[in-house]
Parts: structure tokens; C-alpha cells; sequence
């Protein structure tokens, strides 16, 4: 199947960039830097054309199966990655973006297991739920990456200890805003995105929150960012409790994906 | 002969400044020695950079050794200081080491403090005052206009000059790492020493404001908020202060810590969770050292910031480095577009007495030809061009190809001599 050949390709790609953009972060050549970009892209578009095959393969939005879920996020992501490393001009992010893609797209399973969903209750409302949560769970991503950038600059700050990385790292500032706006951004899509689930699993089946893991870890990952956000806007968590508690969100963010893949429910498996 | 690059002088590295000093020259003085040097020949191109810390010569001539000794004994009249106490302190580099000596000094990489970003103007100053002196010839304008180029590549692809190596500057460098950008961040003096003063204009240039000064004699206070455009605070009210501000920069005589924990604990709380940059320059230190563990307080008493400045020298260092690298690829790249330079003018003047002997043959033969067509004419012309062409073909190339595997001298210097050449044709810069 040409779609999984170029899945791996797109995989390979975002390995080589990880590599590069972490040999960027510790040493200093500007050259590893620009591979890592090259690399990033080429990766994007090869992703790209998989998702699109895999679609047209399928007669469908490739939004069904876990594995299409997670390919789907973490295509976002690395779109995400290149817009904000541009807006926020900060070279170092693929060094801590890309380990995260590479580390979920190793991890995606591999069987391309269908929903086992009844097919009175498809409707078009499914792949827009898929989709905005897609969108928020990928600009999540950044957030998490973000919130380490953070902790690792706030720790160097703190300790008095210019390291490499103290230098490679942008100001305290742009990382703050980095996190925040990948929140503002990601937080509304995942929010409306599992409205919509929750809306058409109480049409479906009648009650809006029937014995699903992987509905269950969302509300929990919700609340976490919700949580955040709230701080935010109260005013109390800027900066380090921010940065904790979104490493946390992404901890749920995990275990959520781990849920929906481990755990028998409605979403499959 | 041909003409050699040279660079000769004296450095940091090679004198002492008792005997540097004796040679920097001012601007004017500068001009009269290169006006002279230019009367007497001894160089076809030359240069005079003379700096606190360097006094260099950079030059083509065909003997570098004396062209030196010239420059150094008229450099010398005006303090009257003879060329023999000089010269032991002299260095001297040819060809491709005063390629890679003028990349390193306008790069900056020469530098007493490495990275530090006056030495590319004077070098910039050095080169107008020559050229106004007319004594810059090829040579020289394509050296110093690479220099000019790497010096900022150098600057602009590493960090060789970006990073503070003094405590006040580093300072203001990790309130950037802190805050990003320091506009409008407000700014609380504690005390009106002169460390302070300087650290407070320090972030002022970076557009921090508004500016409180608070200090146990008022009228201190108010003198210094007059000079620096601030607002003069009572002591006590300090801790209010703190809460509305960025940066505090404690710079007071006090015996014992005048920003207590509670204090900034309280400040901390009033201004929610903005970070909150405390820089205590005094000694004894004027912060208690427990302040820094608070969330978002990032305390810093001068030995702190003499260890970020040892960082940053150290880290400037390794961009040293890397920078070094970058130039060894330019000194190269340099190199063969300069040799390339030296066998245009051989080819340029074959061609020039391959195209008078055709033109003279051409005319002899029409002349014989009285009522020869234009047919027969373009045919003549066409016939000439091409045996032209055909002869300086296979020289050309050889003396391309020999200038890029470094032998362009010899050849030129053959094909000059085979084909009756001017003698100086060989040569780059006349």
C-alpha cells in the first residue's frame, strides 16, 4: 500500500529532523538546524500525500481508527511546529516538538482497526467532532512542548548555571506566550470537539456519558486544561505552575490516546 | 617581480602598549604618513590600521620586507621612536596568512575581548582613509571588502559578539531572558551608587521605564531621578514599589540586607505571578539570599553575575571557534578568486597583441586586394577572427586552470615570455 510506504517515509523524515534539531540544540551549527527544517517539511508533504491516499483509498475522511487519529494529530502538530517556530522565532522548538511526533507515531498502532460503530448513529456530526478535537489536541502538543522549554529555561535561570541550552532557549517571555497561545488555540477546538461527541453520544445512545474510557480520560484532560486557562485568566498560574500543569494536561493527553487504544468501549477497539 | 600581500605590525599579542602607544597615530597624522609612504613607492597598495590596541600595515609590494621597514621607520618619526626598538616586537604575514590575519582582525576574533564590535569600524575607517590617499588599489579593495563580509557573517551566524562580558551588561542580558523584550518594564533603584546608575541606564537604553529611585537620603534620590529621568521615592515605601515594578537593582552601602524576604514575599503576592528580576550589586549584598527561592523571583548578587559573565566568555569562546571554521572556507574561497584576479591581465593582453597583429595582416592584405567585394571582405575579416580565437583558446585555459590549482604565476609568467608579452602583464596590480 503506496499510503503506508509514504507514511514511513514521512516518518523517517520527522527521525532525521529530531536527530538534526537535537544536534542543533546541543551543539551549534546552524546547518543541523536548517536539515532539521528540510527535513520537517519534506516529512510534512510525504504526510500529507499519505493522509490524502489513505482518504481516497478509503472513500472516507481518515478519521475513523485510532491509529488514523493519532497520524491525523500528529500531522497538525508539525504544522503547528513550523508556524510557531516562525511567529515566535524560536529555533530550538522542533527539539522538543519532534520528539514528541516521532515518540507517538512510533507508538501508533499499526492494525488499521475500524470503529465498531452502529450505522444508525453515523452521521456527519462524527467527523467534525474527530476533527476540532484533532485541532486542539495538536496545538496541545506544542503547549506541552512549550511548558518543558519553560521549566528547563526557569531551572537554568534559577540555578545561576548558563548551560548550552540557557542560550539556545528564548526568553522566559516568548515561552510564556508560546504556551499561552497554543492553549487559547487548541483549548476551544478540544473543548468543542467533545461537546459534539458528547452531544451525539447522548443522541446516539441516549446518555452523554456511557462507560467509554477514552470519553472518560478526555473529560479528565479537559479539566486539566480548563484548569489552566481559568488560572490564566484569574491570574494566578503564569509561568512555572502554568508550565507543571500543562505537562500535566499532556500527561492525561497520553493516557487519554493510551485509553482509547488498551481500553474496550464504544469508540472501538 | 611580482608583488607579494603582505600585513605587518604589532598587536596585543606581539607588544606591550608602552610600545604600541608610542605608534597609534590620530586620523590626521595617520593621513600624512600613508601620503608619504605613497610618494616614496615602496608599496603599490597600502593601508594603515592604527587602533589602541593594534598598529598594522597592510600592503602589496614587491619586496614586503622593506615596504615594512619603511612604514615602521616613518610611523616611528613622528614620536621619534627608532625603527630598531620596534621591530623586535613586529610581526609579519604573507599571501595567505595576512588573508586569514585580515578576515580574523575585522571579524573581531583578534580582539583583546573577542566578539567586541569597534575594532570593524576602525578597520572600515582605516580603509576610507586610504582610499582617500588613493593608495588602495584591487588587491586591497577585494580583500577589505570580504573582510567587511565575513566580519558579518561572523557577527550575524554566531553568537561570538552577542554576549555580555561585563556585569552590568550581563544583567540587562538576562533580564532579556527573562522579560524578552525590556520595553516598558519598570525599573526600582535601591540605592544611588554609581554601579547602579550605570545598570539602570544599561536597561533604560533598552527601553525599560518608568524609573523609581528610592535611597535613605532623599535628596540623593532626587538628584538621580533629575539626571536619569525618574521619580524619586521614599525609602520606606520600597516594598510598595516593589510590587509595581520588573527589576530591582539594590546597589546600597548598608551592612546588612536591606530587601528582606518578607518584603519581596509580599510583593510577590501583590503583583500575582510577573516575574521579578532582583540584581543586587551591593557587597555585603544588599538581598537576602533566600529571596531567590520564591516562585518567579530570580535573585542575582554580583557573584552571580560574574559567574554568567565566566559563562558567556566561555561560551564566546566556543563561538570562536565555530567562527574560525566559517573564515578558514572564506580565506580559501578568497584565495582562488585572488589568484583567478592575476591571470585576467595576461589574458587580457594576448588578446589585445593577438587582435593588433590580426588587425595589421587584415589591413596589409586588403591593401592588396583593391577590388576585393564585401563579400570578400567579411570572409578575410571572418577567417582572421576565427585563427584569433583558435590560438588563444588552449592559453586561456591553461592559465584558468592553473590559477585555480595555484601555479597561475608560473604560467603567466610563461605564456608572457612565449608570446613577447609586457613584462609587468604578469603582475596583479599595475
Amino acid at each position: 500500500m503506496i499510503n503506508a510506504v509514504l507514511y514511513d517515509i514521512a516518518l523517517t523524515a520527522y527521525i532525521v529532523a529530531m536527530v538534526a534539531a537535537l544536534g542543533h540544540l546541543l551543539g551549534r551549527r546552524e546547518g543541523l538546524w536548517r536539515l532539521a527544517l528540510l527535513c520537517t517539511q519534506a516529512g510534512w508533504l510525504f504526510h500529507t500525500l499519505a493522509i490524502g491516499l489513505r482518504g481516497a483509498e478509503l472513500g472516507r475522511l481518515p478519521l475513523l481508527t485510532l491509529s488514523e487519529l493519532v497520524s491525523v494529530m500528529i500531522w497538525g502538530a508539525v504544522l503547528l511546529e513550523l508556524w510557531a517556530e516562525r511567529v515566535f522565532r524560536v529555533k530550538v522548538l522542533g527539539a522538543f516538538v519532534l520528539p514528541v511526533i516521532v515518540g507517538l507515531g512510533l507508538a501508533l498502532p499499526t492494525g488499521l482497526r475500524a470503529l465498531a460503530l452502529e450505522p444508525a448513529i453515523r452521521s456527519a456530526w462524527i467527523w467534525v467532532h474527530a476533527a476540532l478535537a484533532l485541532i486542539g489536541l495538536a496545538a496541545l502538543v506544542l503547549n506541552f512542548a512549550g511548558a518543558v522549554m519553560y521549566l528547563l529555561q526557569e531551572r537554568q535561570l534559577k540555578a545561576k548555571r548558563p548551560g548550552p541550552v540557557y542560550y539556545r532557549l528564548p526568553s522566559l517571555e516568548t515561552l510564556d506566550r508560546l504556551s499561552y497561545r497554543t492553549l487559547t488555540l487548541g483549548f476551544p477546538f478540544l473543548t468543542a470537539g467533545l461537546v459534539l461527541g458528547a452531544l451525539w453520544a447522548g443522541a446516539a445512545w441516549g446518555s452523554v456519558l456511557t462507560w467509554d474510557p477514552l470519553a472518560l480520560f478526555s473529560v479528565v484532560m479537559w479539566m486539566v486544561y480548563a484548569s489552566i486557562l481559568a488560572g490564566r485568566v484569574v491570574g494566578r498560574w503564569h509561568g512555572r505552575r502554568a508550565a507543571y500543569l500543562a505537562v500535566a494536561g499532556f500527561c492525561a493527553l497520553l493516557l487519554t490516546l493510551g485509553a482509547g487504544i488498551l481500553l474496550q468501549g464504544r469508540h472501538g477497539s | 617581480m611580482t608583488t607579494t600581500l603582505f600585513v605587518a605590525g604589532m598587536s596585543h599579542r606581539t607588544a606591550p602598549v608602552e610600545i604600541r602607544e608610542q605608534l597609534a597615530l590620530e586620523e590626521d597624522k595617520l593621513r600624512e604618513v600613508v601620503a608619504a609612504l605613497a610618494a616614496q613607492g615602496v608599496a603599490a597598495e597600502l593601508m594603515i590600521l592604527s587602533t589602541c590596541n593594534r598598529v598594522e600595515v597592510y600592503g602589496v609590494a614587491e619586496a614586503p620586507g622593506e615596504a615594512r621597514a619603511a612604514a615602521f621607520r616613518q610611523l616611528g618619526t613622528h614620536r621619534g621612536v627608532a625603527l630598531a626598538s620596534i621591530e623586535p616586537h613586529l610581526f609579519a604575514h604573507t599571501e595567505e596568512e595576512a588573508v586569514r590575519h585580515a578576515f580574523r582582525v575585522a571579524a573581531s576574533l583578534d580582539s583583546l575581548v573577542i566578539g567586541e564590535p569597534q575594532i570593524l569600524g576602525q578597520v572600515k575607517d582605516a580603509f576610507a582613509l586610504a582610499q582617500s590617499c588613493r593608495t588602495v588599489g584591487p588587491v586591497l579593495n577585494a580583500l577589505m571588502s570580504q573582510a567587511f563580509t565575513v566580519a558579518k557573517r561572523v557577527r550575524t551566524d554566531t553568537e561570538v559578539g552577542r554576549l555580555a562580558v561585563s556585569v552590568a551588561s550581563s544583567a540587562v542580558e538576562l533580564a532579556r531572558k527573562i522579560f524578552g523584550s525590556l520595553d516598558g518594564k519598570a525599573v526600582l533603584l535601591v540605592g544611588a551608587g554609581e554601579m547602579a546608575e550605570l545598570a539602570a541606564r544599561l536597561l533604560m537604553e533598552e527601553g525599560a521605564m518608568p524609573l523609581y529611585i528610592a535611597n535613605r537620603t532623599p535628596a540623593r534620590a532626587r538628584e538621580l531621578a533629575a539626571t536619569l529621568a525618574g521619580a524619586a521615592v521614599p525609602f520606606e515605601q520600597m516594598g510598595a514599589v516593589m510590587a509595581e515594578v520588573d527589576i530591582v537593582i539594590a546597589c546600597t552601602a548598608a551592612p546588612e540586607p536591606v530587601v528582606r524576604v518578607a518584603d519581596v514575599r509580599a510583593a510577590v503576592a501583590a503583583r500575582r505571578t510577573r516575574p521579578l528580576f532582583l540584581i543586587d550589586l551591593g557587597v555585603p549584598r544588599n538581598v537576602e539570599a533566600a529571596v531567590n527561592g520564591l516562585e518567579g523571583v530570580f535573585a542575582y548578587d554580583v557573584d552571580d553575575l560574574e559567574q554568567v559573565v565566566e559563562a558567556n566568555r566561555r561560551e564566546r569562546q566556543r563561538e570562536a571557534r565555530r567562527a574560525e571554521t566559517m573564515l578558514e572556507g572564506e580565506v580559501t574561497r578568497f584565495l582562488r578568486r585572488l589568484r583567478e584576479v592575476e591571470v585576467v591581465p595576461t589574458i587580457v593582453s594576448l588578446k589585445e597583441k593577438l587582435e593588433a597583429i590580426r588587425r595589421g595582416e587584415l589591413d596589409k592584405a586588403l591593401a592588396r586586394l583593391p577590388g576585393a567585394s564585401a563579400e570578400t571582405r567579411a570572409v578575410l575579416e571572418a577567417l582572421s577572427q576565427a585563427i584569433v580565437n583558435k590560438v588563444l583558446h588552449a592559453p586561456a585555459v591553461k592559465l584558468r586552470d592553473s590559477s585555480r590549482d595555484g601555479h597561475g604565476r608560473r604560467w603567466t609568467e610563461v605564456v608572457s615570455e612565449i608570446f613577447g608579452l609586457r613584462r609587468s602583464t604578469g603582475e596583479r596590480d599595475r
